[in-house]
């Protein structure tokens, strides 16, 4: 009794010690911080930096528009930035999802060593540091870059193209570097797509585009949504692409949070705008969780 | 019909062929920094003119005077040996610790039941989901605010945040595909959780646990963007050196550069993918 009793103790003696480490770490340096950054958001900054413990909700007023002084109009430019980074991630989106899905495809049906080693190949790259796999991009597309080099010495332009500094070089600089977040969990889906439904949606007299449509489609979309979520979060935050192959012809909200905080130093707005990008993935976050788990319970019924 | 038609000719030849159109996608554009890295040509890197390896020694300070870094960039090659040793302080230090970490809440988590599992399963997701340049933000205000010296010591305290997560579920998965009769085996001879642990456990789960480190490492070595948030003055790393490398033009020493940091990432991150995968 008395044994089972110090077992039992024992145990749970074990299991504090086990958890202690991650719940502290990541109590102090991450839900601390991110609460903190949410109290910052609604302070007055400091004329030097810094902030004023007042509330002030003003930041939030500038995000939308709101005129901070007699001399300042209503003006949505931020959140004009915001819906265009919006855009920009949806965009990566579409493109990784168009890359991605038939390739899920073509690795699902290889089988043994061969199959390891294409699944090695697409995992490889997520590895590969940002900085570079953008700094080739810069590379191919600048005015004396690879494509304009090759298209004016084939004679087929005179003049180098603009491709960097435009929303196309941003999406696919985020389509290339994200590419590997959306491949992962379509294939984990795909690799377990019940052909036997296929085959019967066949047999019921549907054509290829139907069973497509109707079957396909379906038994895969969680693998899709999936896969959509987690290229969408990164997206929407990054500043570096839009630095690099954006210029300063394209702003996303990730640039403006990175001004605010290093060269103009107002943290406050910058915290008002990374919790809007929080926000929005949180958004994201609890409805892809509703729906897995609205998923699974028809899956026990 | 249409598994048929999948496994018809003409249909496995269009996936095929679409399937390798996919990895040139993936690998031409770091080829090309590859090739690039190797030409001579100083005014237009898309224009062959000869071979060379200049770059790759003028990075270290070895070429000639008139192509060496310090002329390209007004940097000392000092420099260069000064991040890559910080680099690798944080990604060998913030690697370790969140091994560490990540190993035993896996185990928690894997071979205990407790209240609020589920909650910890959600708190675990939550660090690889944050965007980097919001966490970036939380540490750089939650440092100053407390008063942190912005260094290598807070980037390797950033690093580890988030790298934990990583490690876990590398663990986990490991963990979970583990035969515990030899765990209960041990236990029931009389030994105590932590022999268990050392002399059961820990063997079986090692490559689990190598592999996790070694992503881990390779992540925290790469990563940028928390990382140029709570570096402060004196503490820049590597991928920091090359982003201020690239702002300030693109130079044939960057192509060298990069050739070497893939190289390397590659051949750790291969070892840890082949790690992971390995069966029980």
């Amino acid at each position: 009794m008395s044994d089972a009793g110090t077992f039992e103790r024992r145990k749970r003696r074990t299991l504090i010690y086990l958890l202690a480490p991650f719940t502290l770490m990541l109590g102090i340096f991450f839900l601390i911080p991110l609460g903190i950054m949410a109290v910052y958001s609604f302070l007055e900054p400091g004329l030097y930096g810094g902030v004023e413990w007042n509330w002030y909700p003003y930041n939030y007023g500038r995000i939308i528009g709101w005129p901070l002084n007699d001399y300042e109009e209503f003006e949505p430019i931020y959140l004009k930035i915001f819906l265009n980074s919006v855009q920009i991630a949806v965009m990566t989106v579409i493109g990784t999802f168009i890359l991605c899905y038939p390739a899920a495809f073509w690795v699902s049906r290889m089988k043994g060593t061969k199959k390891n080693l294409a699944l090695f190949l697409i995992t490889l790259p997520f590895f590969a540091n940002m900085l570079i796999r953008i700094y080739a991009w810069l590379l191919l597309l600048r005015p004396t870059g690879f494509f304009n080099t090759v298209l004016q010495s084939a004679g087929l332009i005179i003049e180098p193209l603009d491709l960097l500094f435009t929303n196309f070089s941003v999406i696919v600089g985020m389509i290339y570097i994200l590419t590997p977040f959306m491949f992962l969990p379509i294939y984990a889906n795909v690799e377990r797509l019940d052909y036997s439904l296929v085959r019967a949606s066949q047999d019921l007299g549907a054509n290829a585009l139907q069973t497509f449509r109707r079957v396909i489609l379906p038994l895969t979309a969680p693998g899709i949504i999936g896969g959509c979520v987690i290229v969408f979060i990164p997206a929407l935050g990054n500043f570096i692409v839009p630095s690099f192959l954006g210029g300063s012809k394209v702003q996303m909200t990730g640039n403006l949070i990175e001004r605010s905080f290093l060269q103009s130093r107002d943290w406050p707005f910058g915290a008002a705008l990374a919790l809007l990008i929080m926000a929005t993935v949180v958004i994201l976050v609890m409805f892809q969780i509703s729906r897995q788990s609205r998923a699974e319970e028809k899956g026990i019924a | 019909m249409l598994d048929k038609i999948l496994e018809s000719p003409i249909w496995r030849k269009l996936f095929t062929g679409y399937g390798f159109v996919f990895l040139a996608f993936l690998y031409l554009p770091l080829g090309l920094i590859f090739v690039y890295s190797f030409n001579a040509n100083t005014i237009n890197m898309a224009v062959w003119t000869e071979f060379t390896t200049e770059w790759y020694f003028s990075i270290f300070g070895l070429g000639d005077a008139e192509t060496s870094l310090d002329s390209a960039f007004v940097e000392s090659p000092e420099r260069i040996f000064e991040v890559v040793k910080h680099s690798a302080i944080v990604a060998l230090c913030a690697a370790t610790i969140s091994t560490v970490i990540g190993t035993a809440t896996a185990i928690a988590l894997q071979r205990y039941k407790f209240v609020g599992k589920r909650f910890y399963q959600g708190l675990l997701i939550l660090p690889m989901i944050v965007p980097d340049i919001v966490l970036g933000i939380a540490l750089l205000i939650f440092f100053v605010g407390a008063g942190f010296k912005l260094s290598l010591m807070t980037i390797i305290i950033g690093h580890v945040t988030f790298l934990t997560s990583y490690v876990f579920v590398v663990v986990s998965a490991r963990l979970a595909g583990m035969d515990t009769s030899l765990e209960q085996a041990s236990a029931d001879l009389g030994a105590g959780p932590f022999t268990t642990f050392r002399r059961v456990t820990l063997p079986q789960i090692m490559p689990g646990v190598i592999g996790g480190f070694l992503l881990a490492f390779i992540i925290s070595l790469d990563d940028v963007v928390i990382t140029y948030f709570i570096a402060g003055v004196g503490a820049q790393t590597l991928p920091l050196f090359i982003l201020a490398m690239m702002r300030r033009g693109l130079r044939p020493q960057i192509n060298a550069l990069a050739v070497m940091l893939l190289a390397f990432t590659f051949v750790v991150a291969a070892v840890g993918l082949y790690l992971r995968s390995l069966k029980t």
